[in-house]
């Protein structure tokens, strides 16, 4: 009995300190009603820690769909990185505001967490992102280009070399 | 297990959990101070729509996100100017003639069609425009396309004003360049002001600098 207690407790302080890691990040939340008949309804939300790591994960796989993103947000990284990073100093606070006669958006922080809300006559959308999970997919984006830059050197070099040869 | 481990256990548990989700609100606390300056920018349509924009954007943010924009004309937080567009007038001479010169009115003109006002006092340049050419043509174009009888027409004003500092600070850069950054800069070392109010038929522009993290 005192050995099952004892396995028990294990499990339940596992249990706890494993669920306590995957949230201490945050969720992701994704909420999108299109207002129209046979509209499409997505309502989701996902640990933040999971997209961190799901896109280190990625990363270890070759020529990964990543790293032809990261080539593409190549330009753009640096101020996506530096605004995440800023961001973070700002927890609370109303960025923009647009109304409309047919929509609205407003993008603010609320809580270290960037809210996206766009609110039409013909869909909804509501994102909520943890900045700190923006910081790790800047930095997860940065290394997927760095990745893609060292592959396209490598492949560029053995094919002078083969035409050298 | 005696009782001491297991109490032992549960409370270091317990301090792991809390730590846990503290976590987050410890990385909150390197948040900014409410003396932090922010550039808002409201826009207001006069329409039916009523339209409205509000942007807000701390200073601070701006000046570390510019230099990191390098497209087009902006790059490391400055914006090459055409050398044809400042060609036979040189920008330099005309502010360090305005700088040096005593505070009081220096540009005013005054037709039918627009009156322009420029004047500097106690560190801040003034510039008032009155545009009642457009804002006839504006309103006669809404009336014909309405089909109604013309309506008393809505002048344009602009009124700008600019911290002489901020000035400086923008042509600090070179001869064909802006430095946005350091204009920032020069903002925010300023302290609470109003930039820009631009009040037409169609809409009203206001863009001033506090320290409020929210719009009007």
């Amino acid at each position: 009995m005192l050995v099952l207690a004892k396995v028990a407790l294990g499990l339940g302080a596992t249990l706890a300190m494993s669920t306590a890691y995957v949230f201490h990040e945050g969720v992701i939340r994704v909420d999108v009603d299109e207002h129209r008949p046979g509209g499409s309804h997505v309502h989701f939300w996902v640990p933040a820690t999971t997209v961190s790591a799901g896109m280190r994960l990625a990363s270890l796989v070759p020529q990964h769909p990543l790293e032809q993103a990261a080539v593409q947000m190549k330009p753009h990284l640096p101020m996506f990185r530096v605004m995440a990073k800023e961001l973070q100093k700002y927890p609370n606070a109303e960025f923009l505001d647009v109304t409309d006669e047919e929509q609205h958006v407003h993008i603010a922080t609320v809580n270290g967490k960037l809210r996206i809300d766009v609110v039409g006559d013909d869909q909804t959308v509501h994102l909520q992102v943890p900045v700190e999970t923006l910081m790790d997919i800047a930095d997860r984006f940065e290394e997927a280009a760095r990745s893609a830059r060292a592959e396209e050197w490598h492949g560029r070099n053995g094919k002078h070399a083969f035409a050298s040869e | 297990m005696n009782l001491s481990t297991r109490g032992f256990l549960k409370a270091t548990l317990t301090l792991a959990l809390v730590l846990f989700a503290l976590a987050p609100a410890a990385s909150l606390a390197q948040a900014a101070t409410d003396t932090d300056q922010w550039i808002h920018i409201r826009v207001t349509s006069r329409d039916a729509k009523g339209e409205v924009v509000r942007i807000n954007v701390p200073i601070e943010m701006a000046e570390k996100v510019l230099p990191a924009i390098n497209k087009d004309r902006l790059h490391d937080g400055k914006v090459r100017i055409e050398s044809a567009q400042v060609k036979d007038v040189d920008l330099r001479a005309i502010l360090d003639a305005v700088r040096t010169a005593k505070d009081g009115e220096y540009v005013t003109v005054q037709s039918n069609e627009n009156n322009v006002r420029v004047s500097k006092s106690i560190g801040v340049l003034y510039i008032i425009v009155t545009d009642k050419e457009h804002a006839k043509k504006a309103m006669a174009k809404e009336d014909a396309a309405k089909g109604t009888k013309a309506s008393e027409s809505v002048e344009t004003k602009v009124e700008i004003k600019v911290p002489m500092k901020v000035v400086d600070a923008l042509f600090s850069a070179g001869k064909d360049e802006l430095d946005l950054v350091a204009a920032l800069r020069a903002l925010s070392a300023h302290g609470d002001t109003e930039l820009v109010t631009v009040k037409d038929a169609e809409n009203d522009v206001h863009i001033w600098i506090d320290s409020k993290n929210a719009g009007e």
